[in-house]
């Protein structure tokens, strides 16, 4: 057989496109036809390198500097103000996430009754407590609860939403960074801290841990 | 061929399944946006949508090639309503970007590139037959192609490769 034997041309295309997937007439050509046969063991031992290629390594890949994204120019606005505020000041207080957690468990131990509301709050009302502390927040979940608090040296807001696992305060700390999710239980809370931008948000349930799709859906919808 | 269902066993929480498949959904996602914040994106969107339609998932065993379909969707439609810019493959490799990082294996990481550097129609259904473990038929459904193009789309792709890893390039299929 040579390259330009149509059954050569055949089994080429089907090796290159999928080479551990063979039809039987093709595996017959190849067991007859040298060439072919060279073709199919160089082309799966390419196909071993490739698959581990396509397994990047994501512990070591971070997003370069000066690559494009579509963030909002509130967000980008808001995040140059920030920086600018923390390295002008000179202030930069290094807070392990355990410690950030502990104030938020002992913040809502002091707002109990938080927990025990259920209809909704009419937007502008949310809206007020977002503006206060110049955060946004976009949730298909109803607010039952919101209230601009003290936190830290900084006015945050408090919310609690309404889940299909139950009740689940959300603290949005604009000002709290945290390179990492963690997650936590304190006090017969159980919560995760999740980064958000230059900030981080806080959920918290009084049972189960928070879902994590439930979390990200939480965390998506907060801006600063 | 049914896709791979790697670590996806019947009884595992969906919450669970989600935290298991997430960095392949985040590296399928990264190969096609060649982004790290778009393909961070891309997957948030994802995990919310799966979460909101988890009742469509009947069978746990197919919960990766759902997500991979559901991200690839969700690539697609970012595209289609942010209008991104197309990601300039010259400016990605200016940057060092440490996604293509090895350790040590110069020839990975020339691949790494290579494929970075496929035009989309051959690196995306590589990507979902060698990383998301899907059949050529399920990739020529998914991407409304026939199964003849499908083929002939791997089959350029690997051609394209052949080179890079010292290969010869054989003869073009029309």
């Amino acid at each position: 057989m040579t390259d330009s034997h149509p059954d050569c041309r055949h089994a080429r295309l089907q090796i290159g496109a999928d080479p551990h997937h063979l039809a039987d007439e093709v595996r017959a050509h190849v067991a007859g036809c040298a060439a072919c046969a060279r073709f199919l063991d160089e082309t799966r031992a390419l196909d071993g390198r490739l698959r581990a290629a396509l397994e990047l390594p994501l512990a070591q890949f971070r997003a370069p500097a000066g690559v494009r994204r579509w963030a909002t120019p509130q967000w980008k606005i808001a995040a140059s103000l920030l920086f600018g505020l923390l390295v002008g000041g000179g202030v930069w207080l290094a807070t392990t996430p355990p410690a950030l957690a502990g104030d938020v468990v002992e913040h809502i131990r002091h707002e109990a009754a938080s927990w025990g509301m259920h209809d909704a709050l009419p937007a502008s009302d949310v809206g007020k407590v977002l503006q206060a502390a110049g955060v946004e927040f976009d949730t298909a979940m109803p607010v039952v609860y919101a209230s601009a608090c003290p936190f830290r040296g900084r006015t945050v807001p408090h919310l609690v939403v309404q889940s299909a696992q139950g009740p689940l305060t959300v603290m949005l700390l604009a000002h709290e960074k945290v390179t990492r999710r963690t997650e936590f239980e304190e006090n017969g809370f159980s919560g995760v801290l999740l980064p958000a931008g230059e900030g981080s948000v806080a959920v918290l349930s009084r049972g189960a841990q928070v879902p994590g799709p439930v979390a990200h859906e939480i965390v998506s919808g907060a801006r600063w | 061929m049914k896709p791979a269902s790697r670590g996806t066993t019947p009884g595992t929480p969906f919450s669970r399944l989600l935290e298991m498949l997430r960095p392949d959904l985040v590296r399928f996602a990264l190969w096609l946006a060649r982004d790290r914040a778009v393909a961070e994106d891309v997957v948030q969107e994802t995990l919310i949508r799966a979460w909101k339609s988890r009742d469509e998932l009947k069978d746990p065993g197919a919960a990766r090639p759902w997500l991979f379909t559901i991200v690839r969707r969700e690539h697609a439609r970012l595209y289609e309503r942010k209008r991104l810019p197309t990601v300039d493959v010259a400016e990605v490799e200016a940057l060092g970007d440490p996604a293509l990082a090895t350790d040590g294996d110069a020839g990975l990481l020339d691949l790494r590139r290579a494929i970075m550097q496929l035009p989309d129609e051959y690196r995306e259904p590589l990507v979902m037959q060698v990383l998301g473990g899907f059949s050529t038929a399920e990739i020529a459904s998914e991407l409304g192609l026939t199964q003849a193009a499908v083929l002939t789309r791997l089959f350029r792709a690997r051609n394209r490769l052949r080179t890079l890893y010292g290969l010869e390039a054989v003869e073009d299929v029309e």
